[in-house]
């Protein structure tokens, strides 16, 4: 495999299982140093080892993205374990609810926010620095196809994945002058566990049959856009969303 | 890397700017490409391709014009065994005749050559992907697509045109494997901007050049390159319908220094 990661610490948010995990396992084929992020070091354990036992340099870190300190403590221990500055964040880590609008409670907003909206606040803080003295870095932000087009149920989710979008474009302009880019990556539908397992089989027929695609994409196909996104092959893409859907939201239907 | 090893690939509008710097970026992923343009440069895109050891051959034709396009496709699949990659990339800029005062005639030759030729290419290159059920067609459109100001009226609703055929297209090729994107590059120093770069020279102002973008630089055209590298690769499987501006983030944000309230 190439190598257009070697030698960078790349930071990969939510990275335990799903798209998080396919992302930092990309990193690692393409030479990266992945820094592992969880709000459970211990559910990191199987993601890392499997990471290492490819030859991969990894490590974990368990911390609550939503917490400013923590957060700016963390970089900081990353550093110093890598003994080098953060050069690729991909800020993955996402807690979400899918009610309607009555059932929706405080406790689920506020949550949801502190993770999928402070949380990019603080590891892009906490982050730029790290990035600014090795010359420039790169962010990848995920979204969601529900931030242009909602489905059921998704007030809060639409609502927070459109405020990744804003909060990327506008890191974008300020952190060009530092030579950082901040892309987003907006997903469809993608077969992981825990996306199957919101849907009955009939569901899931009805959902790929509205997609030119016919299929759920993969994890490791939202890993290759990230890892193109994050690398130098994207030198020009600045504040760009770059959807990922497999055609699902192109038609009227 | 080598992503696009074993691929076929056509290149229009190969002789110069993002069209050679596409070849060479395909050809050096391991593609066999075609490359085609209107004049004898697109012949020193293929000999640079060939004298690098990969492959590569030249077609002077005009690709906006539909016999012409048929032979592209047929002369892809007789030379090199078959088609994979279509990047449909010519393209003109129009003119900034005051609106009131512009023609049919001009609007006639910019359709047909920036939109015109995207339709061919989907097409033809369409018709021979959904036989096979794989492909990639990447249409050059432009961030003038996006946003006023950005080009001559006429190139900017042409290329808006192109980012509307890339969803069309994507979506009428549903379930057969072929997939359709646009690249939306914003300021980059080609054959269709050489003017722009040369007066910003004569005045002294080059730095000024892409200001306007957060990058506060124009591109470069194996930036784009590697965008459409990237689309024409399977790191895109599920890439579909897209339009992928490489900009410098000039589309999408509005960098004008922080607003008073």
């Amino acid at each position: 495999m190439n190598s257009r990661f070697r030698d960078r610490v790349c930071v990969v948010t939510g990275a335990a299982r799903g798209i998080g995990l396919a992302i930092a396992e990309r990193f690692g084929r393409e030479g990266g140093r992945i820094a592992c992020v969880d709000v459970s070091a211990r559910r990191l354990e199987p993601a890392v080892e499997g990471l290492k036992s490819k030859g991969f340099e990894a490590r974990a870190y368990g911390v609550d993205v939503g917490k400013r300190d923590d957060v700016h403590a963390l970089f900081a221990q990353i550093e110093s374990d890598f003994a080098a500055p953060v050069a690729v964040l991909v800020n993955n880590a996402v807690w979400a609810r899918f009610e309607p609008l009555a059932q929706i409670e405080i406790e689920t907003v506020e949550r949801m926010f502190a993770v999928g909206v402070h949380g990019l606040i603080w590891t892009t803080q906490a982050a730029a620095p790290q990035m600014e003295r090795r010359g420039g870095g790169s962010i990848v932000n995920l979204s969601s196809v529900s931030a242009f087009h909602p489905a059921k149920d998704s007030i809060a989710y639409s609502a927070l994945k459109a405020g990744v979008v804003g909060l990327s474009r506008a890191s974008a302009i300020e952190l060009s002058a530092k030579k950082i880019r901040v892309n987003v990556i907006a997903p469809g539908m993608i077969g992981t566990p825990a996306s199957i397992a919101q849907f009955d089989e009939a569901t899931i027929a009805t959902r790929q049959a509205e997609m030119p695609a016919g299929r759920f994409g993969e994890p490791e196909e939202i890993a290759a856009l990230a890892a193109f996104l994050a690398s130098d092959d994207a030198s020009y893409i600045q504040g760009t969303v770059v959807t990922a859907d497999g055609g699902w939201t192109i038609p009227a239907r | 890397m080598r992503r696009l090893a074993g691929k076929r690939a056509v290149v229009t509008g190969g002789g110069s700017g993002i069209g050679r710097a596409s070849a060479i970026r395909f050809a050096r992923e391991g593609a066999s490409v075609l490359v085609v343009g209107r004049a004898g440069n697109t012949e020193e895109t293929a000999a640079g391709i060939r004298s690098e050891g990969e492959t590569a051959s030249a077609l002077i034709v005009d690709a906006a014009i539909e016999e012409n396009v048929a032979e592209i496709v047929r002369r892809c699949v007789s030379e090199f065994g078959g088609l994979e990659i279509f990047f449909a990339n010519i393209g003109v800029t129009g003119t900034n005749t005051p609106l009131l005062e512009q023609t049919v005639d001009e609007w006639s030759e910019v359709y047909r050559i920036n939109t015109i030729s995207c339709f061919l290419a989907v097409k033809y290159a369409g018709r021979h992907m959904t036989a096979q059920g794989y492909g990639s067609i990447i249409l050059t459109s432009s961030a003038a697509s996006l946003r006023a100001n950005a080009g001559a009226i006429s190139y900017s609703a042409s290329k808006a045109a192109v980012n509307n055929l890339a969803q069309t297209a994507a979506n009428a090729f549903a379930g057969t494997g072929v997939r359709v994107n646009a690249v939306l590059p914003g300021l980059v120093e080609t054959q269709l901007t050489r003017k722009v770069f040369e007066d910003a020279r004569a005045r002294g102002v080059e730095a000024k050049l892409g200001h306007v973008t957060p990058m506060k630089r124009p591109g470069r055209s194996e930036e784009i390159a590697a965008a459409a590298a990237f689309l024409a690769s399977d790191d895109s499987s599920y890439v579909d319908g897209q339009l992928l501006s490489v900009d410098g983030g000039v589309s999408s944000t509005h960098p004008y220094g922080r607003i008073a309230l």
